[in-house]
Formats: C-alpha cells, sequence, structure tokens
C-alpha cells in the first residue's frame, strides 16, 4: 500500500459526526495566544477525554476570537467530538462582558456537566462569573482530576500553600462544574492529525466591555520587594567564573524575573552589595527558586537559604557542600552550562 | 487569678510585634554602626500613637496602662536595644515624671505632644558627683522673682542630645539635702542657657544620644516647678520606681532575643554528625535561660498589674530591674557562646546583643542599689532600718 | 462613595510544617494573618478614603470564628466592620458566601466599590471577588496593582502582557488586588485600644449580623466539598544532572519551568 492510499484510509475513517447532543458533556474553553491554540487548552481537552471517556460523554471545545476558525481542527485533532467557535471582531482580544455573553448563552442551552477553563487571565476571569450565573460549584487551579463515578462528580486536587500539600475538592451536586486547570500539569494529550471535523459556529449578539483601557500608566513603579522576600534568587559565587561568570548569572536572573544576589565571595569582588550577601552574617532569604552558580557553600551560607523552596546549583567540585543542600546539582563549570541554561529557558 | 492578657493587650503586642520587625529591625545594626539616633523610627513611633502607650487618652496617650508599655519595652528590645532605650528614656522617666507629678496645666502643655512623639524628653538627674547616690546632685537653682535661675550640669543623660524637654533635679535648699531640698524642674531645650555639651562614646547602645548637659545662667519660669518645690527628690524616686518595671521589661525582650537566636543555631548547626540541638550541654543551657525568661516574664507582668490597679508596687520594681538586667545579661551570654566564633563577628547580630546588655546592670539605678531596695524594704518591714 | 472591603484570614505558613511522609500538617504556631491580598485590598481602601468622602467597610471573606480581624480593620482605619455569625455560616464556601456577602452589602445600602484579595495565601482561589461581581451586576478588575477613585469612576493600574495598563470602569465595580500590591498601614494606637475595648469613636464600629437574617439555609449549603489531602512526595535534596552540560542544563531549564509555573 502507498502512503496516499494509506492517508485516504485513515482520512474517511477519522471524520467525526457528533451525535445529537442533548445537554451534557465536558466542555473546554480554550485559550488562544498569538494566532494558536495555547498548549493548556490540549492539556484541558486531555483531561476533558479522560473524564468523558468515564462518564460516557463527549468533549467539546469552544473556540472564541477572530478569523481563527481553522484552529478548531487543533482542537478535533487533540480528541475534541465537537467544537463551538464565535467568530467576530469583538472577540480579537479577552474582553469580559463580549465572551461571558458567549459562553452565558451557549452553555445555558448545551447545559455542560463539565466546564474546563485554564487558570490563566481569561479563564480565571471567566469561570467564577460563569459558575455564578449557572449557580454551578467552582474549583480552581486544579493539578489533577479523578472521577467519582458513582455521583459523576470530578474530584480536583488543588496545591494549598503554594504546593505544600493538596486539597481535594469536588462539586457533588451543583452543575455545570467548573474548574480552572493549572498550565503544564495535565500531560499533552495524543495529537492525531488525522482527526478532523465540521465546527459548528455561534452567532455572537456583541456586548461592550465594562472595563475600558485608558493607556499605557507609564509612571507607574511596583513597590520593592526586599531581597528576603524575593520570590526567585540567582546568587554568584567565587567559581562562577569571574566577570564573565557573574554577567551571565545577571541574565540568567534577568530571564528567571529574579533578583542577583550572592556569597562573600562575590562581594569582595566587587559585583554585589553588602546588602545582596546571602550569609546568616547578611541576608536570609526564602525565595521559591534559588540558582547557586558557582557557590560552594560553607554552613553560613547554606543555612540562610534554609527555607528556599527549589535549590538549583552549579559547581564544578562534586564534593562542593553546596550540593547536600540543593534539590538539583549540576557538577559543571558555570560558563559551560549557563549559556545552554538560558537557550533552554528561552524557548 | 486570671494570667491572660486582655484582647486589646494581645492585639497591643501584634502591633507592636509587627512594627518593629519592619521599622525597627532592619535599622538595628546601622545605628549602632554609625553611632545615630535613629530619629526618622522615633517619629514613626510617635505617629501610630506608641510614644504615648501609657499615658491617658485626653493627654494624647493611648490609654493602654503600663502593662501596654511592658509589652511596648518588651517587643521593642526584642529586635533593638538602642531604639528600645530611646523609648524607654522618652516615655518611662521623661515624660512619665510630668504625668505622675505635673499640674493640668503642665500636662497639657507638655505630655500631650511628648505623647504623640511630635517632641522627646529626657530624665536630668545624674551627675559626675552623684550616680548611685542620687541625693549628692548638686545642680543648684536659685529663686529669683517668678523664676528661678540653674547653674550646673548633668551626665550620662539619655536622649539629652535631642529632647525637646528636660525634667531637671536641681538643689533648692543645700541644707536640707534629699528631704525638702531638691526640686524638679521642666526645662526646654531651647532655652538660653541650656547646652549640649558633648555625646559619651559608649561600648554599647550606640545607637542611644547620652549626652553631657551644662546650665549657665539657664533661667527656668516658675510654674515649671514639677510637683511642689523641695519635693523633687519624692518625683524622681517615683519616675525611676516606674522605669525599673519598664526596664525589667525591656530584659525580658533582650533575653528572648537571645533564646530565639540561640535556639535557631542550635537546631541549624552541625557538628559531630549532629545538630548542637541534640548535645545536652547546650539543651540544658537553653532551658535555663527559657526558665529564667519566664520566671522574669511573671515577675514584671505582675508588677505591671499591680501598678495599673494602684497597688504598691516599688520593692517589687527594684526585683524586676535586678534579675531582668542579669537574666538578660546571662541569656546573652550563653547564646554568644552557642554561636561560638559567629557569635563574635560584628557582621553578626550577637555582639551587639552582647555589648548592648551590659549596661542594664547599671543605669536607672545599678544591681548594687537594687539590692540596698529590696533589702531595706524587707528589714523595714521587721523593724529595721538601713541607710545606704 | 462607600467602599466595602473583604478580609479573611489564614493561618501563618511560616508556623507549620508539613511532613508528606506522615502525610500530616504540624501546626508548631498557630498564628493567624490578615490574607495578604485582602490586606493590600484594606490598604488600597484606606488610600481612597485619604484623598474623598469615602466609607470603608469591612466584611469577611469567609466564616470566621471570631471578631478579630475585623477589629483590626476598623484599628487600621476602616469605618465600620460587619462580623457574619450563625450556625449555618460554618460550612459555607465561596458560592454560599456569595450570597451572604451580596446581602449584607444590600442592608448595607449597596457599594460603589468592592475590593479584595485576588487569590488566597492557602488556597490560591479567587473567585470570591468574581462571582460577588456577577452577583452585584457590576464590572470586574481583576490583578490590580493600584485602585483609584476620580470623577466618579474607578480607575486602576494591571499588569497586562509584560507591560502597566491603566483602566477605568463606572460604578459598581469589584476589583481584586494583587498580594504585594501596596503594604498594609499600621493600626492608630487609640483606635487599637478603643476599638478593642469597644469604647470611644469606635466603639460601636463593628457590629455583628446574624446570616439567617440576610440569606435562608438552603442559600448557606456549600457547593463545594472537601474530599481529603494528598501529600506531594518528600523533598530530596542532592540530585545530581548527568550527562554533556547541554543535557544538564536542559534538565535544569526543566526543573526551572516546572517550579516557577506555581
Amino acid at each position: 500500500m502507498d502512503a496516499s492510499y494509506l492517508d485516504l484510509l485513515m482520512a474517511q475513517q477519522e471524520e467525526i459526526t457528533e451525535e445529537a447532543a442533548g445537554g451534557g458533556g465536558v466542555w473546554v474553553v480554550a485559550d488562544v495566544v498569538n494566532g494558536s491554540i495555547a498548549p493548556v487548552t490540549l492539556e484541558g481537552i486531555g483531561a476533558a477525554r479522560t473524564l468523558a471517556d468515564s462518564l460516557g460523554a463527549y468533549v467539546y471545545g469552544v473556540l472564541l476570537g477572530a478569523g481563527g476558525a481553522d484552529l478548531a481542527q487543533t482542537l478535533y485533532q487533540a480528541g475534541a467530538d465537537g467544537v463551538r467557535v464565535a467568530d467576530d471582531a469583538g472577540l480579537s482580544e479577552f474582553a469580559l462582558e463580549p465572551y461571558l455573553h458567549v459562553l452565558a448563552d451557549l452553555f445555558e442551552a448545551e447545559q455542560p456537566e463539565v466546564v474546563i477553563l485554564a487558570a490563566t487571565q481569561q479563564g480565571q476571569e471567566l469561570a467564577p462569573r460563569l459558575a455564578q450565573r449557572m449557580g454551578g460549584g467552582l474549583i480552581e487551579h486544579v493539578t489533577a482530576v479523578t472521577l467519582d463515578e458513582a455521583t459523576r462528580t470530578v474530584q480536583g486536587a488543588v496545591p494549598i500553600y503554594g504546593g505544600q500539600y493538596f486539597e481535594i475538592l469536588a462539586c457533588p451536586e451543583a452543575r455545570p462544574q467548573f474548574l480552572t486547570i493549572e498550565p503544564g500539569t495535565f500531560p499533552a494529550p495524543f495529537v492525531d492529525s488525522y482527526r478532523k471535523g465540521e465546527p459548528t459556529l455561534l452567532d455572537v449578539e456583541p456586548a461592550t466591555p465594562a472595563v475600558r483601557v485608558i493607556g499605557p500608566a507609564e509612571d507607574f513603579e511596583p513597590p520593592p520587594v526586599p531581597l528576603k522576600q524575593a520570590p526567585v534568587i540567582v546568587a554568584a559565587g567565587r567559581q562562577v567564573g569571574g566577570e564573565a561568570g557573574f554577567a551571565l548569572v545577571q541574565q540568567l536572573a534577568t530571564a528567571l524575573g529574579g533578583r542577583v544576589a550572592g556569597d562573600r565571595g562575590a562581594r569582595d569582588a566587587g559585583w554585589i552589595e553588602a546588602g545582596q550577601v546571602v550569609d546568616v552574617r547578611g541576608v536570609e532569604v526564602a525565595p521559591e527558586v534559588y540558582v547557586a552558580a558557582g557557590i560552594r557553600g560553607d554552613t553560613f551560607h547554606n543555612a540562610a537559604i534554609e527555607e528556599a523552596g527549589f535549590i538549583l546549583a552549579i559547581h564544578p567540585d562534586p564534593h562542593a557542600p553546596i550540593f547536600e543542600s540543593a534539590d538539583l546539582g549540576l557538577e559543571a563549570e558555570p560558563q559551560d552550562v549557563l549559556p545552554a541554561l538560558l537557550e533552554a529557558l528561552g524557548d | 487569678m486570671d494570667f491572660t492578657f486582655s484582647p486589646e493587650h494581645i492585639a497591643l503586642r501584634r502591633m507592636i510585634r509587627e512594627f518593629a520587625e519592619n521599622e525597627v529591625a532592619p535599622i538595628a545594626a546601622e545605628i549602632d554602626r554609625d553611632h545615630q539616633v535613629p530619629m526618622e523610627t522615633m517619629r514613626k513611633l510617635g505617629q501610630v500613637g506608641l510614644l504615648g502607650v501609657c499615658f491617658p487618652q485626653e493627654y494624647g496617650g493611648m490609654g493602654a496602662g503600663e502593662m501596654g508599655y511592658c509589652i511596648l519595652m518588651e517587643e521593642i528590645n526584642r529586635v533593638c536595644t538602642s531604639t528600645g532605650t530611646n523609648v524607654g528614656a522618652h516615655i518611662g522617666i521623661g515624660a512619665m515624671a510630668i504625668y505622675l507629678d505635673g499640674n493640668d496645666e503642665q500636662k497639657r502643655r507638655y505630655l500631650i505632644p511628648l505623647a504623640r512623639g511630635e517632641q522627646f524628653a529626657a530624665f536630668g538627674l545624674t551627675e559626675s558627683g552623684a550616680g548611685s547616690d542620687a541625693a549628692a546632685i548638686r545642680t543648684r537653682a536659685v529663686r529669683e522673682g517668678d523664676s528661678w535661675i540653674l547653674d550646673g550640669g548633668k551626665v550620662f543623660i539619655t536622649n539629652g542630645g535631642y529632647a525637646d524637654v528636660v525634667t531637671v533635679m536641681a538643689v533648692t535648699d543645700p541644707a536640707l539635702g534629699a528631704r525638702g531640698g531638691i526640686t524638679a524642674f521642666i526645662v526646654e531645650t531651647d532655652w538660653e542657657g541650656f547646652k549640649v555639651a558633648r555625646e559619651e562614646d559608649k561600648m554599647g547602645i550606640r545607637g542611644t544620644s547620652t549626652a553631657e548637659l551644662v546650665f549657665e545662667e539657664l533661667r527656668v519660669p516658675h510654674e515649671n516647678v514639677l510637683g511642689k518645690v523641695g519635693e523633687g527628690f519624692v518625683t524622681f524616686m517615683k519616675s525611676l520606681d516606674m522605669g525599673r518595671l519598664t526596664l525589667g521589661a525591656a530584659c525580658i525582650g533582650g533575653a528572648e532575643m537571645a533564646l530565639e537566636s540561640a535556639v535557631r543555631w542550635a537546631k541549624t548547626r552541625r557538628q559531630f554528625g549532629a545538630e548542637l540541638a541534640s548535645k545536652q550541654a547546650i539543651q540544658w543551657k537553653i532551658a535555663d535561660i527559657a526558665t529564667e525568661l519566664e520566671a522574669l516574664r511573671s515577675l514584671v507582668y505582675r508588677v505591671a498589674w499591680l501598678v495599673d490597679t494602684g497597688q504598691p508596687f516599688s520593692q517589687l520594681a527594684a526585683m524586676c530591674k535586678l534579675y531582668g538586667s542579669e537574666v538578660a545579661s546571662r541569656a546573652i551570654d550563653i547564646a554568644l557562646q552557642i554561636h561560638g566564633g559567629l557569635g563574635f563577628s560584628r557582621d553578626f547580630p550577637l555582639e551587639r546583643g552582647f555589648r548592648d546588655a551590659r549596661i542594664g546592670e547599671i543605669y536607672e539605678g545599678t544591681s548594687e542599689v537594687q539590692r540596698i531596695v529590696i533589702a531595706s524594704n524587707i528589714f523595714r518591714e521587721h523593724g529595721v532600718r538601713i541607710r545606704p | 462613595m462607600r467602599i466595602i472591603v473583604i478580609l479573611g484570614r489564614v493561618l501563618d505558613p511560616s508556623g507549620i510544617v508539613v511532613k508528606g511522609s506522615a502525610g500530616r500538617i504540624f501546626v508548631n504556631r498557630e498564628e493567624y494573618l490578615i490574607q495578604p491580598a485582602d490586606a493590600c485590598a484594606l490598604e488600597a481602601a484606606l488610600r481612597i478614603k485619604d484623598g474623598m468622602a469615602a466609607e470603608v467597610v469591612a466584611l469577611p471573606r469567609s466564616p470566621l470564628p471570631d471578631d478579630d480581624i475585623l477589629r483590626q480593620a476598623i484599628a487600621r482605619g476602616a469605618d465600620r466592620a460587619i462580623y457574619l455569625t450563625g450556625p449555618a455560616l460554618k460550612a459555607a464556601d465561596e458560592a454560599a458566601m456569595t450570597g451572604v456577602l451580596t446581602a449584607a452589602i444590600e442592608r448595607l445600602g449597596g457599594a460603589d466599590l468592592v475590593l479584595i484579595g485576588s487569590t488566597t495565601l492557602d488556597t490560591g482561589q479567587g473567585q470570591l471577588g468574581l462571582r460577588l461581581a456577577e452577583a452585584l451586576g457590576g464590572a470586574q478588575i481583576t490583578g490590580a496593582w493600584q485602585v483609584s477613585s476620580a470623577d466618579g469612576q474607578v480607575q486602576a493600574v494591571l499588569q497586562r502582557n509584560g507591560r502597566y495598563v491603566a483602566v477605568e470602569a463606572d460604578p459598581p465595580v469589584v476589583v481584586t488586588l494583587l498580594p504585594g500590591a501596596r503594604k498594609l498601614r499600621y493600626p492608630d494606637g487609640v483606635r487599637l485600644i478603643n476599638v478593642y475595648r469597644g469604647v470611644g469613636e469606635v466603639g460601636d464600629a463593628l457590629e455583628a449580623w446574624d446570616a439567617a437574617d440576610l440569606v435562608d439555609e438552603a442559600a448557606l449549603t456549600p457547593l463545594v466539598e472537601s474530599r481529603g489531602k494528598e501529600f506531594a512526595p518528600e523533598r530530596e535534596r542532592g540530585v545530581r544532572a548527568s550527562g554533556t552540560p547541554a543535557e544538564m542544563a536542559q534538565a535544569a531549564a526543566d526543573a526551572l519551568r516546572q517550579r516557577m509555573r506555581r
């Protein structure tokens, strides 16, 4: 069999025909970013697929935007059984009232069992209003789901205190069950490029956004955050590789949106100020993420980073004490890995 | 006996702790290193009303009583002894004298701005020849018409370098001595004849002003006599009694700081394969500090209750000061030892605490004087009079 | 202008230790804070009040065992606070609270502006403010750094696509404030003492309202319930990445991205 005949065979089998919908189903509201479907939406379709299969229901995607109807195929390929598209100039960028209007009318008519949105700006603004309007329950920032089949209730794991533990929440009676899912926590679904379908176009009634953009807030400066409260810190040590190494540390800090700090050696070298020295004799820090580049890690430094959430250490000496404190250690010269790290983060 | 703090005092403590951690702790090392009074922080304390914590609301204060003042001293001294000392001298002896013995006019004129932190106070008693022997002061006040002319000087006056108002003790009748010969005056520091001669360069509490004051033909109007002429000794004894209690409260803060540091280091530092906290020698030291701290806490807050309920407290106040200063000194010494070499480093705050604690056993009545006060009170109850 | 501020309380996370391996949460020091984002909302309300005639009323985000944070709000400058009580309120979730709060706001005579934190420190939920916006029929501005009022309208500064943007809406508006937007001012000492003693100018500032007087019990039934806890695997330190520098860098990048998504 040659490739073109195989294509034809596959294409014929994967044309999705939607059964007459009688309501219900697991619906996913798509996020469109820079003209394409956001990865979190596909993760949502994957999660929806798993739930729908156990519920014996269909997966539907909803796409709002302007002129992006061809994006609907991506949703089919990820596993949607049906796609509704609202195509209107007024929906080209997310604004609450126009999007809410379309979705509220749609869900009122379709009465979903479960609605999944992304825990993005869009999803987080829409979900509570939809839930309130329809009398549904909402569980936000879900990182994993299971299904209580007896009651057809979704059980969502929600991170508490930033993920120190998870609370399992469920909405046993109210319907629809709304969920916002945390990007990057659900597996990306298998994308079947042969799967396709015919999306349904929705009528869009225009609605004016209630919040008007006046313009850029040029003079606005957010309040300064002291180093000991900074959520991300990239610190340089004596073995960072001189000025060049320190420059890479600065670049990494910028890339991660974090602050630059260092050990006493960095201060002695003149790269940082006294207020940036991470040490029990300097500043004790508790960031979510701490990167120690070229810091050997003496007791006084390591004691000052005990409360850090995640420590990445880069040092050429495999016996450096910093590795005992680090969650992940790279035994290498900072100058050898930092450029590659910056590149990997750039994607 | 109900040993719980009232809701307003619990709320007050929380407010002061928040203030202390956000406003006072960050400047503690700097004011010590640069020998600076934290003027801006003092003003902020005034703005939220804390510099009038114990004074009645009708005189610009918060009305939280001596209990509230002890809480303030504990919480501020827990993070910075220098700032605590500035506050203590301002409220506890400077403004307090005016509150205890001032007439209504004087309270309205002086106490209100002091309570609001719009002005600052100091207490002018000590002289080069009159420390523990406070009655041996030589500053002279001579009546001239409707004013008094003061000549002399004072030494080691906390806040003396920046106070707006100083309560000065002067001899008005040398023949009578302490009983009838000393008068208290409210002196405004911008008056002609009042001079700040110099600042002491001290071992500790370097974030405070400890000044030498000089009075040269300083004219004080008669309406600024605090209390009655000749009864100054009583005024200053009353103020010092109050001051002793609150110094005990300050020492709770100092000891707490020492204990917290010691515990934190003991659980972090590992030697010989285990944390210091697992070694009995360290555990026992910590238990000792903690026990003394609790005993001090009970003593101080009980005496604060005695003051707020109008009961006699003088003897117990002396015990607060005596015990408190010794507990704080022992605690910081132990904490420094537990930190080892790190404790000796100027980059680590413990050595500052060590230097700051030393003055506790000396100022506002040395430990020796406190012991004499306590013993005289005991023997007097048994009919024996002791003279120092 | 009437500004409603919604305040919640949270257990100070520095006083708790989560032991995943034992499946337990140890509360070593039980101290409660005002939800950090809600504290920013209160400060934002007080700043507006600094500049114009406004009444700031504090309401609770969730059922509270005592009125302490409401008293704190008054000590810091709120004009009034309403403590919602009643046994039926105990299990209320965001949906149930929306009903009670809407009724309470109505009983107060409505609100021009409702300020609340954009997220909670513990549960990370941001839905309450927006549910309220829906129930009140108002506009919503989410994740604001700053909020002000001029010419009868509400202005705010947000961050969208990495830039700071100024927006505006007509009242009634619900604005959710980011944690870290503004530091909450200290209480006024006299106000603090008086509100805890229930005397002076602020003696009547705190009122207790029974939730049953505001809505039926049915409306107080929570929609969402907890079905237990799950613990993440214990933190493993000392893990080394292997391979070439490029491979190590990739592993590091993946780990950082994972971590920073939270």
